[in-house]
């Protein structure tokens, strides 16, 4: 395969890290907020 | 006949791709342990899944042989329970679920035009949680204090009152909530960053598709059943009274975040099967999907719809009136999206050329099927008829009809269509056709009946019964027996696809089919699309939709 190629798929890998990272988070933030939203209730 | 059988390793001018980089990793540890292919750990799934499916199987076998007869026949009553929560647990978390993260690991980058998923190495951790996720969980039937017998809800106050295997329960579930989640991440990064130049969403299979949306519900959706058991434990074992009446605790508070949680899931399992039923249907029709992206809209809907409706799982509990008449309400518009599917499933099959091979039977019988699921769903859905129906056998029979002929019949559909694909081998046609109509015949006679028991009033979850049921009953497990056993016919077709069939597949195995997958060699290279496919009208079914 070319560089070229190679180059563009090294980028969208980059690209889909960063998508991981902000799903990740918002899976967190949903865990946090519902452990949160008992502990304060209680 | 829609099978080509000439030529083994057709390669399509598009599917430009370099064989000589078709280097698989050497040794059973390599292969299997270390792999961060997507082919392969979409095996891994599948396998582990089918283990799962036989497993759960068993445990269901167990329930019909103890229902077979009035009375106390085989079992102890708490064992009982103990195989009805493990069946579901199962069934839902470790059969269904990964089956489909398996189609989805070997389908998506294939049908989007990449070389693999976007995040291999996570891909691999994914899936090698979940052996030691199951075999936790079911370690604990070993245990002393038995394994959870609460039901697969578990609600407290009653799963409170388990032992201490409790904690190896609820550590499990975590487990396979990581592992759905790193794998939902996974197909969202995948099909946002990965596709093939010119594979716009809406170019997309529905297979596709349907996986994106559900990679978002269960990234909506596992951090609550996380969260939900977290409390649980520290309830059990921490003094904490988070669902605790006698400490301040609400317990109905569980129910409303179990099924916050809980109902998505039900869409979790079946969005999948619309994707495949939605690539079966225009294949063996020889006519594209009627409605694309009414299609998809109609998806993306009952995804939305699933967040609302929660409180119908629990109108029993007491809830005020203005409740009860949204729950119903919202509940019951889910039957129009879905009403736009079944619609378009038809017309996609009306005046098509139609042929009936394994994989169309397994698909039109998922549609007649999971519509009468559908139906005793709205049945469920009135709130005053609810009160009447809950807990009782005609929520099992419905259910069971969205998932096992609705969900299961929607994987065996997708197994025998890809497989040729997956192996580079045809499968036998007949034995297929036999495993689909006893199944077909089996499952309706385990569990049409059980609407009847319903509304005559026979609970769920006992291990015994008034014999008054006994009829139904009995006709139930012998449909539950024969599809059990006819399921190992699955098996045997798959083992004898594999290492003994000697009718080799071509790229495009079936004459209908669209798609970049079919313009592979079957089976396709260990890394397929290293160079991005062309994106036309004759390698995709829906490039030329005007978007």
């Amino acid at each position: 395969m070319e560089q070229g190629g190679r180059d563009e798929i090294a980028a969208r890998r980059s690209r889909a890290v960063k998508t991981a990272w902000v799903l990740a988070l918002v899976a967190a933030l949903i865990f946090i907020t519902f452990i949160l939203s008992g502990v304060l209730n209680s | 006949m829609s099978i080509e059988h000439t030529h083994g390793h057709e390669h399509d001018s598009h599917a430009a791709h370099d064989d000589h980089h078709d280097h698989k990793p050497t040794g059973f540890l390599n292969r299997w342990l270390y792999t961060t292919n997507h082919k392969d750990i979409g095996t891994l799934y599948l396998v582990f899944a089918l283990l799962m499916f036989f497993t759960g199987g068993a445990m269901a076998m167990v329930i019909r042989a103890e229902l077979f007869m009035p009375g106390l026949q085989l079992v102890e009553p708490d064992f009982f329970n103990q195989m009805t929560t493990m069946h579901a647990l199962i069934m839902v978390f470790g059969a269904v679920m990964p089956a489909w993260v398996g189609f989805a690991n070997w389908m998506i980058p294939m049908m989007i035009g990449a070389p693999d998923m976007a995040l291999p190495r996570m891909n691999n951790w994914s899936f090698w949680i979940l052996p030691f996720a199951f075999a936790m969980l079911l370690s604990t039937l070993l245990m002393d204090s038995g394994g959870p017998a609460a039901g697969w809800t578990l609600y407290p106050p009653l799963s409170l009152q388990g032992g201490q295997s409790f904690a190896f329960v609820v550590f499990a579930v975590h487990m396979m909530g990581i592992s759905s989640i790193m794998g939902s991440i996974n197909v969202i990064a995948t099909i946002l960053n990965m596709r093939a130049p010119g594979m716009t969403l809406l170019k997309m299979p529905l297979f596709v598709w349907t996986w994106l949306i559900t990679a978002f519900l269960l990234i909506a959706v596992m951090p609550v059943l996380a969260g939900a058991v977290t409390m649980l434990l520290t309830d059990h074992f921490f003094g904490t009274s988070f669902f605790n009446a006698a400490g301040g605790g609400d317990p109905v508070m569980f129910q409303h975040i179990f099924w916050f949680f809980g109902h998505p899931e039900v869409y979790i399992m079946i969005l999948p099967a619309f994707g495949v039923v939605s690539e079966i249907l225009p294949t063996f029709s020889r006519k594209p999907l009627f409605g694309y992206t009414a299609m998809v809209y109609a998806t993306a809907s009952i995804a939305f719809l699933s967040f609302i409706v929660w409180a119908h799982h629990m109108f029993t509990v007491g809830m005020p009136l203005t409740g009860e008449l949204y729950f119903m309400y919202a509940t019951m518009l889910i039957a129009v999206p879905t009403g736009v599917k079944v619609f378009n499933w038809v017309s996609t099959m009306w005046q098509g050329s139609m042929t009936f091979e394994t994989p169309m039977l397994f698909a039109i019988g998922f549609v007649v099927l999971f519509t009468i699921g559908g139906l005793s769903g709205l049945m469920l859905a009135i709130t005053a008829a609810d009160l009447q129906y809950h807990d009782t056998y005609f929520v099992v029979a419905h259910f069971h009809y969205v998932l096992v002929p609705g969900s299961v019949f929607a994987l065996m559909a997708g197994a025998y269509y890809w497989l040729p694909k997956w192996t580079g081998h045809m499968y036998s046609e007949k034995w297929g056709k036999i495993h689909f109509w006893i199944s077909a015949i089996s499952v309706n006679i385990l569990f049409f009946p059980q609407h009847y028991l319903g509304l005559a009033g026979m609970p769920r979850r006992i291990p015994d019964y008034s014999t008054q049921f006994a009829d139904f009953n009995m006709i139930s497990s012998i449909g539950g027996f024969i599809f059990g056993v006819s399921q190992l016919i699955f098996v045997g077709v798959i083992v004898h696809c594999v290492y003994k069939s000697r009718q080799v597949a071509a790229g495009r195995v079936w004459e209908g089919a669209k798609g970049l997958e079919w313009i592979l060699p079957s089976p396709p290279p260990y890394h397929s699309f290293n160079t991005p496919p062309v994106i036309d009208s004759s390698t995709v079914a829906h490039a030329g939709e005007a978007h």
